[in-house]
């Protein structure tokens, strides 16, 4: 018998192949599409921002400054959302025995954490070509921002899709709670910019933690007076612990 | 071979409960190619996929020393979206096995021809039957899980089925369910009965058979 992690890691790596096919295989370029698409949407509300005037809340580019915050929130809402029908959608899967719960999720999240990697590397590229914007000052510390906030939405989308599997309903009341997290995340403003009571209650979103590091990589002179790396890490792995143990807790009761 | 140790089976969908085994230990003998009856919603299908190891029981242990294959004959694992040949190609990664053999295995053996090249789903249930077969006949097993394969597909499409399990049959076994009583006799060394969530093995087929009759009628 060989080991078990080589045979998840075979199965995984399966799926993710699968999981693309099935997500963007009915158009022609598929995958293509699944990068440019969002990227082309980004661009489009930065014209708009743009268009009206709008100055950057920092730097020069405001698409720059807009997409240091889309795109990481982009990442993050996209898992959180994604994962949480991860399961149910591929039940058909499960009767493979090889295939397990946490499998799907797994490879969900590999597939829209790497679709995200690659949609930030296009959009950046264009910007930097396009807006004359600077290049990241520390590269490593907005990966490990983006890696940080990919793992949160992991944890958040685990722990939707039991809530999910439990009460079907959640997907409608998780869809209205997370809807203000576009304005309460920091994407177009810079926190420190607000009164001091406002910015304590926007300190309490780990999301807004996850945004404020990836600009401070970003940029190499952007102080974030609310940043706190633990806090957004601490709530990470609660989280991934939570779901992944309720998800465990919970499996039985699938059908 | 596949053992069950004080293994308990319950459903609960929309507040009615189903029990599927109360408490089975047992033993599925090694070398043996073993019917399971029983009637329509005994929860054979389940005790099938527990054997699989695709559902997990409420309480118990199953222990399986032998490579066993996913309950074939359905197509529940494909993605409508994807051809036939992709379908293929991603139960050959999951497996570990040569993608292309494996294609190349099931284009011979399923006969879709061109079909191969299309979503799954503008096939017919026959063209499904065929692939889900050819699929799972690529792998190599020791004990195939068959449940109800046998009738789907035309005569010429069966007896090659049959064929290939007297070549499969030599190297593995199988666990079958179906409601006909030849395609049992003709497969099967020994039979077991699910009635009420007791599972009884019988020495012969012949002695199943005649007690799956008799339950039928009571």
């Amino acid at each position: 018998m060989e080991g078990i992690v080589a045979t998840q890691a075979r199965v995984i790596g399966a799926l993710v192949l699968r999981e693309t096919r099935v997500v963007f295989g009915d158009t022609q370029l598929g995958y293509f599409w699944a990068i440019i698409n969002p990227a082309l949407g980004t661009l489009v509300l930065v014209l708009i921002f743009s268009s009206v005037g709008r100055s950057p809340a920092f730097g020069t580019s405001f698409a720059l400054f807009f997409a240091t915050g889309i795109l990481p929130f982009q990442t993050y809402s996209k898992l959180s959302n994604g994962l949480m029908t991860a399961i149910s959608s591929s039940r058909g899967l499960l009767s493979y025995p090889l295939v397990k719960e946490t499998d799907l999720l797994f490879s969900k999240y590999i597939l829209v954490t790497l679709t995200y990697l690659m949609i930030i590397v296009v959009f950046f590229t264009m910007i930097i070509l396009g807006d004359d914007a600077p290049l990241p000052a520390r590269v490593e510390e907005c990966a490990t921002a983006f890696t940080a906030l990919s793992l949160f939405g992991f944890g958040v989308g685990v722990t939707n899709a039991v809530l999910f599997r439990l009460w079907p309903t959640w997907r409608q009341v998780e869809s209205i709670l997370s809807k203000p997290l576009f304005f309460l995340s920091g994407i177009f403003y810079v926190p420190g910019d607000f009164p001091t009571h406002i910015v304590k209650i926007l300190a309490w979103n780990p999301i807004l933690h996850g945004i404020e590091w990836f600009r401070e990589g970003y940029y190499g002179n952007y102080d974030s007076i609310v940043l706190s790396k633990t806090y957004l890490l601490t709530c990470t792995f609660a989280l991934l612990l939570f779901g992944f143990l309720s998800e465990r807790l919970y499996r039985k009761k699938s059908i | 071979m596949i053992e069950f140790h004080d293994v308990r089976k319950t459903y609960q969908l929309k507040g009615v409960r189903k029990t599927i085994l109360t408490g089975l230990t047992a033993r599925f003998p090694k070398g043996k190619n073993i019917g399971i009856l029983g009637h329509n919603g005994a929860g054979k299908s389940t005790l099938m996929r527990l054997i699989a190891g695709a559902e997990l029981p409420d309480s118990g242990r199953i222990k399986r020393n032998v490579k066993v294959s996913w309950p074939l004959g359905f197509g529940g694992g494909f993605a409508g979206k994807m051809t036939g040949i992709e379908n293929v190609r991603f139960v050959a990664r999951m497996y570990g096995e040569d993608t292309e053999r494996m294609v190349e295995f099931v284009e011979d053996f399923s006969e879709l021809g061109p079909s191969m090249m299309l979503p799954i789903q503008t096939y017919s249930s026959g063209m499904k039957a065929r692939l889900a077969f050819g699929v799972s006949m690529a792998v190599n097993f020791k004990c195939y899980l068959i449940d109800e394969i046998t009738a789907v597909g035309d005569a010429s499409f069966r007896r090659k089925c049959d064929l290939m399990f007297e070549t499969k049959l030599k190297h593995a076994n199988i666990i079958m369910i179906s409601h006909s009583e030849s395609s049992i006799k003709k497969l099967c060394d020994t039979a077991c009965l699910l009635n009420n969530g007791r599972l009884t093995f019988f020495d012969t087929v012949d002695d199943a058979l005649a007690q799956h009759r008799k339950n039928q009628l009571a």
